[in-house]
């Protein structure tokens, strides 16, 4: 299921979670381009829109220019709302928009490219990686 | 049985929707802090004032029904719609606005947002 990392050498984790849920409303959200995360603490309301996950490491938010991977699937981040580090560093939250916008439409929102978002299960990798300052 | 006040919710700078008027019951006793790090200022507050009962939805879970208010700090996609879908009042401390695939349930009779402790004032 891993596959190996071509960044592995130049780059370091920052957040790095594993999928423990996916809830039953998540494919509709996938519609719209969007996957909704949450640390597997999150109330009980929120786990049929979210994908539920137990971090094994979370020493920052993710910045433009990181690389997120969900699943098998890594996308450049193009851009970071204010409020993001925050909602993960504490909730395990995070809202990912594959709408590939520079500058975020909403405060919580973490931009990619434009095009399909895929469809995660139990075991798959949630991981933010930074290239290294050379 | 403890004596429950009201308070109302304005809309911060930048905020959208309400003001709300939150009176917990004791059907409905519960300020809900959905946010990181514990019961929320805002939230605390909204206790402080009402007499309700702060609840931290982080550490453990309440049912629905209880819920007075629900304080969040959401970044605009996914809780600014939970409650107000199962119409919870609900204050964002961010300053969002309807948005995301659940803006439709979204309207100023049960959402505000951008709010501070100081725009919590007793009704």
């Amino acid at each position: 299921m891993t596959t190996a990392d071509p960044e592995q050498t130049t780059s370091s984790t920052v957040y790095e979670s594993a999928v423990t849920q996916v809830g039953a409303q998540v494919e509709l959200f996938l519609e719209h381009g969007i996957l909704i995360f949450f640390g597997a603490g999150a109330p009980a309301e929120l786990h049929d829109m979210s994908v539920l996950h137990a971090a094994t490491s979370a020493e920052d938010g993710p910045r433009p220019g990181d690389t997120i991977t969900v699943g098998d699937t890594s996308l450049e981040i193009l851009a970071v709302g204010s409020v993001v580090r925050d909602n993960l560093l504490n909730l395990g939250h995070l809202d990912l928009k594959a709408d590939g916008r520079t500058d975020p439409k909403l405060p919580g929102d973490v931009c990619v490219r434009t095009g399909p978002l895929p469809t995660l299960a139990v075991g798959d990798a949630f991981r933010i990686t930074r290239p290294q300052e050379t | 049985m403890p004596e429950y006040k009201s308070v109302t919710v304005t809309k911060g700078r930048g905020g959208w929707g309400g003001p709300l008027t939150v009176t917990p019951t004791d059907d409905k006793p519960l300020i809900y802090s959905v946010t990181g790090g514990g019961i929320h200022p805002v939230a605390q507050r909204i206790a402080d004032l009402t007499g309700g009962e702060p609840f931290d939805g982080f550490k453990s879970s309440a049912p629905f029904d209880k819920i007075a208010v629900a304080v969040i700090d959401c970044g605009g996609t996914a809780r600014v719609g939970v409650y107000p879908m199962k119409k919870v009042l609900t204050v964002d401390i961010h300053a969002t606005s309807p948005s995301g695939p659940l803006a439709s349930f979204i309207t100023e009779e049960l959402f505000v947002s951008g709010v501070k402790a100081e725009d919590v004032q007793e009704a």
